[in-house]
């Protein structure tokens, strides 16, 4: 009797064992509880006393019936935040994330999903999709007789997933290997099927390397409109080459009657590039763009103008592609004065954030800072919402217009 | 008696003693025999310049780079970390005029308690120079860095925010130092962990500077420490983006 009390009492000591389906709950649980303790920007979480919420939420992932009960009940905890850029993505819809392909062959195509199509809106100079004579505007229905129709449809349907992601997802099936090809079909501007069997190549741009990030393509374009100048680039990093050619490109356009920085599609980097942009613009001392607040550092995004500023009207283009360094540039542009915003909002994810496995498979998301505009505003969960919105449409397309830039262009022309 | 307001009597009783012992030494002590231990005022003012080469390296980020720092009397300094995949970094102090310039933020001159923030750092053999900067300057206690016991020390500068460096009661050299540095990105809490300190033309220096701040880690391993070298006269002139920084400002007066 006495052996069985003490093994009894061992027991409720040294914690139960499990059934693998709950031990897998229990660890996903403690991971996302853990994680939002050590990493979240305010030491006590959303104003919580997150260990109550611990002593409140154990027992009931302990008691449920299944998988997604108990990843309803994180939600649920994530929730009490009341902050954005903190959630759990189903295995299944972050595997769809994630996408098939996959590598860093691409077919050169931009795209984006216009009225639930996946539509051509670039193509790479050089590419095989522009040798074989694809255009902007045509639209994107399979490839290697996958269809996308079904993949955008679900992720659509899914309000957690926001456009970046979304187009991320899409654009993930065009790729592949370098030297392998994939078998594209497209309605084109008669809304005739055409298939084109398109070569993967090395990304546009140069690889670009920052510390333990992978391996990147990156891009830089300028050009001039007419008597405007205009930048584009795919990501904030490259840091040397982009942020020269950044400068370079600015003044070389000093007389030019405007300046457009198109930031459609460029997903980020690395934040302190945007102040370092800014600098280039904004001739006035003391002025930022916004403030991080971080656990143990508050950080503002300081401007130092540079001796010889660019002082025309500034445009900047943005889209739901458009996400983190973009929107701050933005944004802090916006707010202070500086730049008037052509587009769509954009994907309202501006804080730095992680993306981890759970041991359930589960994806989670959770962000390490906040950050407030120069206007006092929060951009997470909110987003860049432009001054003059303009959507790209698949008539303007395939009629060789961008209708972004061409409202840009146009304000400009007008403060000429 | 009952025994555990012995054992609480006793404790009481032993720190006390330990107290009366041991009264803290006064900061000035502390700081001049760091002085003292590091090779003394007569070494310290043997050299006229230094150039110092490492490499330094952000562990979480995985970045990597080189340093190299020339600093010659009375305050003049020239500091250059090359890091893969963010450039050339530059910061400098002439004249009185610091100064910095990286690929990201460009150029920029320092003013108000960073200025002086920087001539403090920037200023040769500033150890021994520490009167001039630190009109006041208080021992607050003990506390254990890494398992050695060390005196701690607040100087509070003429401009800036207060520093607190740990010096080991048992070497007297320092393995620590907190302060909320003065960035125009706001305050940050900094901690600098210092530590396999060696010699070099007659003053010992630390090797290894671990630094905290913001989230990040960042670590300098010093190489080699070459002193009084033949360097050139322009060695310490700000670059041509800094000058134009300055001769814009001249204009707006």
């Amino acid at each position: 009797m006495r052996i069985f009390l003490a093994c009894a009492v061992a027991a409720a000591l040294c914690g139960q064992s499990y059934p693998p389906e709950k031990q897998r709950q229990i660890e996903s649980f403690e991971k996302v509880w853990t994680t939002i303790r050590d990493k979240h920007w305010q030491k006590n979480p959303g104003g919580l006393d997150w260990q109550a919420i611990h002593a409140e939420f154990y027992p009931r992932i302990l008691g449920a019936k299944s998988d997604e009960e108990a990843v309803t009940m994180m939600r649920e905890m994530l929730g009490r935040l009341q902050q954005t850029h903190f959630g759990i993505f189903p295995a299944a819809v972050y595997n769809d994330v994630e996408g098939e392909g996959g590598g860093d062959g691409s077919t050169g195509i931009d795209l984006r999903v216009l009225d639930g199509q996946a539509v051509v809106t670039d193509i790479d100079p050089g590419s095989s999709a522009e040798r074989t004579g694809v255009k902007p505007g045509w639209i994107v229905v399979s490839a290697n007789a996958r269809p996308l129709e079904p993949v955008i449809q679900k992720l659509k349907s899914d309000p957690a997933i926001h456009e970046l992601a979304l187009e991320r997802a899409v654009r993930m099936r065009l790729t592949g290997p370098v030297g392998d090809s994939i078998k594209v079909t497209f309605l084109d501007g008669a809304n005739a099927q055409v298939t084109r069997d398109l070569e993967l190549r090395p990304e546009r741009g140069q690889t670009a390397r920052y510390g333990n990030l992978p391996p990147m393509r990156v891009f830089f374009e300028t050009k001039k409109l007419g008597d405007t100048g205009y930048v584009r680039f795919n990501m904030f990093l490259d840091l040397v080459r982009v942020m020269g050619s950044f400068a370079d490109a600015v003044q070389s356009f000093a007389q030019c009657d405007g300046l457009i920085i198109d930031l459609r599609g460029n997903p980020g980097g690395i934040g302190g590039m945007a102040m370092g942009m800014a600098g280039w613009l904004v001739d006035k001392p003391d002025q930022r763009l916004g403030t991080m607040y971080m656990r143990d550092a508050t950080l503002n995004f300081v401007i130092n103008p540079r001796a010889d500023v660019f002082n025309g009207p500034v445009a900047v283009l943005v889209d739901g592609s458009s996400a983190s360094t973009s929107e701050i540039l933005a944004e802090g542009l916006k707010d202070l004065g500086r730049a008037r915003i052509f587009g769509t909002k954009t994907a309202a994810a501006a804080l730095p954030s992680i993306f981890e496995r759970l041991p359930n498979g589960d994806g989670f998301q959770y962000a390490t800072a906040n950050y407030i505009s120069a206007g006092g505003k929060p951009l997470e969960g909110i987003g860049v919402t432009p001054d003059v919105e303009v959507k790209l449409t698949r008539d303007g397309l395939l009629a060789g217009h961008d209708a972004v830039v061409d409202a840009a262009l146009e304000w400009i022309r007008k403060k000429k | 008696m009952n025994r555990r307001y012995i054992v609480a009597a006793l404790l009481g009783f032993s720190s006390l003693a330990y107290a009366q012992d041991e009264p803290l030494p006064k900061a000035d002590t502390i700081l001049d025999r760091y002085v003292e231990v590091t090779g003394g005022k007569a070494a310290y003012e043997k050299r006229k310049n230094e150039v110092a080469t490492g490499t330094l390296e952000f562990k979480a980020q995985g970045l990597k780079g080189a340093v190299t720092r020339y600093s010659a009397e009375p305050a003049e300094e020239y500091l250059i970390m090359e890091i893969d995949g963010v450039g050339k970094i530059e910061s400098g102090m002439d004249k009185g005029v610091a100064w910095d310039k990286n690929p990201m933020l460009g150029p920029r001159i320092k003013s108000g308690a960073e200025r002086a923030q920087a001539l403090r750092e920037g200023t040769f053999n500033a150890s021994v120079h520490w009167r001039e900067f630190y009109p006041k300057v208080e021992t607050t206690g003990t506390e254990t860095v890494d398992g050695e016991l060390c005196y701690k020390v607040v100087l509070t500068p003429k401009e800036g925010n207060p520093e607190t460096t740990y010096y080991q009661k048992k070497s007297g050299l320092a393995v620590k130092t907190t302060t909320v540095a003065v960035s125009p990105m706001g305050d940050v809490p900094f901690e600098v962990v210092t530590g396999d300190y060696k010699t070099f033309g007659g003053v010992t220096m630390p090797t290894r500077i671990t630094q905290k701040a913001a989230g990040q880690e960042f670590s300098l391993t010093i190489q080699d420490v070459k002193i009084n070298q033949a360097l050139p006269a322009d060695r310490f002139d700000p670059p041509a983006e800094i000058k134009a920084l300055l001769s814009k400002a001249a204009e707006k007066k």
